[in-house]
């Protein structure tokens, strides 16, 4: 043989194994992308909260942002909640001749109706006292019986309070549980959970 | 490494809670610096002063206070009767007093339209009787101490504990003496604190406290406190 044929037969051999290989990395990018996304673990539940509390530093602060943003608006409508159960919403009116308790749902608390008489012409009675600050808290007379009602969620205590029927003082209720004199005045004092009684 | 993460994420998430607390539990101080500049008091450097001073107290209710002090600045009486009533407060607080009884009063004087030099009469006596009765207590033993420090004897009482018999029995002979009752009277009064913190016993007060308080002082010791306050 020839050297000159020895040399056409490997360049030929050559030519075939590199064609061959060329056609192997034709589509090697594809395959590869396809195996790797049958491969690819699905994200489950357990590991998206452990990305969470274990992110990356460059995350880090902008998810503790988030908790720490979800933590505060627990804090504040836990707030505004406890605000709330201890001044909810009051109905309105009135003076001295019942005052009624009845154990509230919440433990310690009790439902104190204050009940007053005004004159029939009297347009605004109110109950004032320690514990609505001294600020006013409005009384009903719905059926126009001249009797003006409301109830007051209490804690347990002491309380001073007094009535103003269209502005004017009057402060012996009744009921109360002794009367004290203030700037030359009687108020009327009531003690809610004393002895276990209901006011 | 995971552990570790999970311990930052929640000293983060107490922190902002701690903060939070703090933020929406107290007032801040510049609230009354801004209330007070509108009014020209002459003692108003005192007032803010005292005012800081309650701040470091147990419970102080600088929310009520703050409201105090805006009502009076609305208020249309003359500037030295407001001031008055924002000193009997300061005396108050740079005495270390609870001030409670004081801003209770005081809103109820308001509440009823009571004249402003009426109510700073009445707080005056109040604040008298805050003082000579706390004497009175340290003079028998009877101590506050701060909330959670260890209670060495038990007549060392953990200052809330402290400031509501305080404040009973301050009360209880104030309320005595505006009903016309005489400050010679030591039995009748004796006969109102007891009655009060009776009444009071397993309510506010502790049991072991009244009980403390019942032995340890007598009807003549509250003459001299009743005789304070009206003379």
């Amino acid at each position: 043989m020839k050297r000159t044929d020895v040399d056409e037969i490997l360049r030929d051999a050559l030519r075939e194994e590199v064609s061959g290989a060329r056609a192997c990395l034709d589509d090697l990018e594809e395959r590869i992308v396809a195996e790797l996304g049958e491969r690819r673990p699905r994200l489950r539940t357990i590991d998206w909260i452990r990305q969470l509390v274990a992110p990356t530093r460059g995350a880090r602060f902008g998810q503790f942002a988030v908790v720490g943003a979800t933590a505060a608006a627990f804090l504040v409508v836990g707030l505004f909640a406890s605000r709330l159960l201890d001044h909810p919403e009051q109905p309105a009116v009135g003076g001295g001749i019942r005052l009624e308790t009845a154990q509230a749902a919440r433990t310690g608390m009790q439902d104190v109706l204050f009940v007053v008489p005004a004159p029939l012409a009297a347009t605004t009675v109110v109950v004032v006292g320690d514990f609505n600050d001294w600020e006013a808290t409005a009384l009903s007379d719905e059926d126009g019986d001249g009797i003006w009602t409301t109830t007051i969620p209490l804690s347990p205590g002491r309380y001073e309070y007094g009535f103003l029927i269209d502005g004017r003082w009057w402060g012996e209720d009744p009921r109360a549980d002794e009367h004290v004199q203030s700037f030359g005045e009687y108020s009327s004092v009531r003690y809610i959970g004393r002895g276990g009684e209901g006011g | 490494m995971m552990r570790h993460e999970i311990r930052s994420t929640l000293a983060a998430v107490l922190a902002v809670l701690v903060l939070g607390a703090a933020v929406l539990a107290a007032v801040p101080f510049q609230a009354f610096e801004e209330a007070l500049c509108c009014i020209p008091f002459e003692e108003t450097e005192r007032i803010l002063a005292a005012i800081e001073l309650g701040y470091g107290q147990e419970n102080f209710p600088s929310e009520d206070t703050l409201r105090l002090v805006e009502r009076l600045v609305e208020h249309p009486s003359p500037t030295p009767e407001k001031q008055g009533i924002l000193l009997t407060l300061a005396t108050a607080l740079e005495e270390g007093l609870p001030i409670d009884d004081l801003l209770n009063k005081a809103f109820e004087g308001l509440a009823r339209g009571v004249p402003l030099n009426q109510i700073d009469g009445g707080l005056y006596q109040r604040l008298i009787l805050l003082i000579q009765v706390r004497d009175l207590l340290y003079a028998n033993g009877i101590f506050s101490v701060p909330a959670g420090s260890p209670q060495s004897v038990p007549s060392a009482l953990p200052t809330p504990r402290f400031n509501e018999l305080l404040t009973n029995i301050a009360d209880a002979v104030g309320d005595h003496l505006e009903g016309g009752g005489s400050p010679f009277d030591g039995h009748i009064l004796f006969q109102h604190v007891e009655e009060r913190l009776m009444a009071l016993q397993g309510v506010t007060l502790l049991q072991a406290d009244v009980a403390l308080v019942l032995e340890r002082i007598e009807p003549a010791d509250l003459t001299h406190v009743a005789l304070a306050a009206v003379s």
